[in-house]
């Protein structure tokens, strides 16, 4: 027991080590647990605990019992003890210089450059991917702020053009405007023609407002503020606004009053051979 | 117990006590020899015992086996509300499981079934049911073209107004109108069937559980009541319905509709092309939802999987690095 | 030299031409990403959608 208790003095002298009759060494009484010398000088404030290099107690470790002697048992592949440290009851082999244990050769790039060119694949991989799915994300978000399908369904007006007699004007609803649907006889498509709209308040000539001459197709909302206009009234012989005065021509074209621009023309197209109207 | 066991078994017993206190006995010993200086040797016990690999699994096996016994005894996971809209006592006839040709993960609907289901909506349900979120153009692109949408809705005439003399009038659908309902109100939709009013048909393959196979089975399941269950008066035993006795009579017998594509129009058909419908009408995002769906779990998957490398290899010079402190060489006595 | 080397010493090794190469190449694989599923899609579901039936009930006058 004496010479294991740990005095002041560190312990430097070897454990007297005897061999059992079966040949394995035995050396009883010695603790395994003891730490390691501060080093010279350091008796005083030597550092308190376990040795920090040392294997937790289930990685293995040196046993000692009466029946088998010493045995020394390793669970984990724990690091070597570095070199600047010194080893006083070590049965096991010298720590060298440079060890390689464990081998980590097998987790270690075979080729620096490569390895670095796969790292880069792999992120601008990620930055592909993400990318892709944030711009679908945002997409997505801004398609739910279009008008949804019912609207859309109910924003196209479909009107049958043979049920409008020469020369006579038509009124639809259409997004709870009117619109006014006027089939133009020969004479007035000449007169829309030959007026000369260059010099009029807002210039535009009568084959940009009409798709075919025959049929004009505005919204019937004076431009001023807004009433609806009359039909076959005013000075020309087109649209006349009761609220303010405002007289605009056979093509919708302002020509006296205090509207400052023409009757609007929506979208609007002629399927099935022309037999109807379709206003959106 | 112990007198009905074999004398070797007791001699095991006792050379098993007799090595127990000689093992506690050297386990003693070589504890006495070898706590000499350190002190933290239970409490590293208590950490070694937290850390172990063998502590984790028992605590998971722990964890999910309870979960996994109480959701075998009770049927629900625990801590999880559930909602039923009927409770399982008044539930019926729990219905089988079909194989629907839009069951699985990436299945659609089967478009021509759901054109045979409507026709089998519009010449048989629609006679008391109504479909009032399904409007004329959602048959568009689904089951029907465009012309022959617009052919059919021309057929319903639809009150709109008012007009230029502030009367409502009455046109020929278009496409953006909904499915003309039966019934004017639920007052004369109960007055016309002995007070019951027939659901509206939307939503009810979500509405009702069981959903698809519900719906099926109601309809073709329509039997004699067994002997010992009264049925009033103008009810009609089915074993599917909660409280087996409904109002509506079985509408389905083969050969009702004439399928356009030829089809045999037996019971099971027609009732399987309605459901097929009826899930249509209740689902109409069904396929993009399911084509979404595969896309997504595709682009997340391998966005995972390249995130865990890029973890990997940000943390591998961290995790593997090691810090070394040389003490400063001592100048001080010797 | 291989593939990543390769690719390393072409794209990677400029910022400038990294990101704009991951910006283009997101839009080509959104595009493909889609294609590949839609085919797939219309593949497993052969006969059971619209497009699969329409000829049945549409005939295209063009």
């Amino acid at each position: 027991m004496a010479a294991v208790f740990f005095s002041k003095k560190a312990l430097t002298a070897p454990p007297t080590v005897r061999t059992l009759a079966s040949g394995v060494p035995s050396a009883p009484l010695v603790n395994f647990a003891v730490r390691s010398p501060a080093g010279h000088g350091h008796h005083e404030h030597g550092a308190v605990g376990p040795r920090s290099d040392a294997p937790a107690r289930w990685a293995g470790g040196v046993s000692s019992s009466p029946v088998s002697g010493l045995s020394s048992k390793t669970f984990v592949s724990a690091p070597t003890t570095g070199v600047y440290q010194q080893r006083l009851l070590s049965t096991s082999a010298v720590c060298k210089d440079a060890p390689q244990v464990p081998d980590f050769s097998d987790y270690q790039a075979k080729s620096p450059s490569t390895n670095r060119g796969l790292a880069y694949f792999m992120i601008g991989s990620l930055g592909v991917l993400t990318a892709s799915a944030a711009k679908s994300t945002v997409t997505e978000f801004l398609a739910t702020m279009s008008a949804s399908a019912d609207v859309l369904a109910l924003a196209k007006v479909e009107v049958e053009l043979a049920s409008i007699p020469e020369g006579k004007n038509v009124i639809i609803k259409w997004r709870g405007k009117p619109v006014f649907i006027r089939h133009r006889t020969q004479e007035e498509i000449n007169e829309a023609k030959s007026t000369d709209w260059k010099t009029l308040r807002d210039p535009e000539s009568d084959e940009s407002r009409t798709k075919k001459p025959e049929w004009l197709v505005m919204l019937g909302v004076c431009t001023h503020l807004g009433c609806v206009p009359i039909g076959e009234a005013g000075d020309y012989g087109g649209w006349f606004c009761p609220c303010h005065g405002s007289h605009y021509d056979i093509s919708g074209r302002i020509r006296k009053g205090p509207a400052p621009l023409n009757l609007e023309v929506p979208a609007y197209d002629f399927t099935e051979g022309d037999a109807k109207l379709i206003v959106g | 117990m112990l007198s009905r066991l074999p004398a070797s078994s007791l001699k095991g017993l006792r050379s098993l006590a007799e090595a127990r206190p000689s093992a506690a006995r050297s386990a003693a010993q070589t504890a006495s020899r070898v706590r000499f200086s350190s002190s933290s040797a239970s409490s590293s016990a208590v950490k070694s015992f937290l850390d172990s690999r063998a502590t984790l699994a028992s605590a998971t096996l722990l964890t999910v086996g309870s979960i996994a016994w109480y959701t075998h005894l009770y049927g629900s996971l625990p801590f999880l509300g559930e909602v039923h809209a009927n409770s399982p006592a008044e539930e019926g006839l729990h219905p089988p499981h079909y194989p629907w040709s839009h069951g699985g993960l990436l299945d659609s609907f089967d478009h021509s079934s759901i054109r045979r289901g409507y026709q089998v909506y519009r010449e048989v349900c629609a006679a008391c049911h109504s479909l009032d979120r399904i409007a004329w153009r959602n048959l568009v692109g689904v089951s029907h073209s465009v012309d022959e949408v617009k052919a059919m809705a021309e057929e319903v005439e639809y009150e709109d107004g008012p007009n230029d003399q502030g009367e409502m009038f009455q046109r020929p659908g278009k496409l953006s109108d909904y499915m003309p309902p039966p019934y004017p109100n639920e007052e004369a939709a109960r007055a016309s069937n002995q007070g019951a009013l027939p659901p509206d048909l939307s939503l009810i393959v979500k509405a009702r559980h069981g959903g698809p196979d519900y719906i099926f089975a109601l309809l073709t399941g329509y039997r004699d009541a067994p002997a010992g269950f009264e049925i009033r008066d103008g009810m009609n035993y089915n074993p599917y319905f909660p409280g087996n006795a409904i109002s509506m009579a079985r509408v389905l017998f083969d050969g009702l509709v004439e399928y356009e594509d030829g089809t045999p129009a037996t019971t099971s058909q027609m009732a399987k092309d309605v459901v097929t419908f009826l899930n249509w009408a209740a689902e109409p995002e069904h396929d993009e939802r399911k084509k979404a769906g595969l896309k997504a779990v595709i682009l997340f998957s391998a966005l995972t999987a390249i995130s865990l490398y890029v973890k990997r290899y940000k943390w591998a010079p961290i995790k593997s690095r090691k810090i070394i402190y040389n003490p400063p060489a001592d100048k001080g006595h010797h | 030299m291989g593939v990543f080397n390769t690719f390393y010493n072409t794209i990677a090794k400029r910022n400038s031409i990294f990101v704009p190469t991951i910006f283009a190449t997101a839009f080509a694989f959104s595009i493909s990403f889609d294609v590949g599923v839609t085919s797939f899609w219309d593949r497993w579901n052969q006969g059971k959608q619209w497009k699969d039936i329409r000829h049945k009930y549409v005939q295209d006058s063009e």
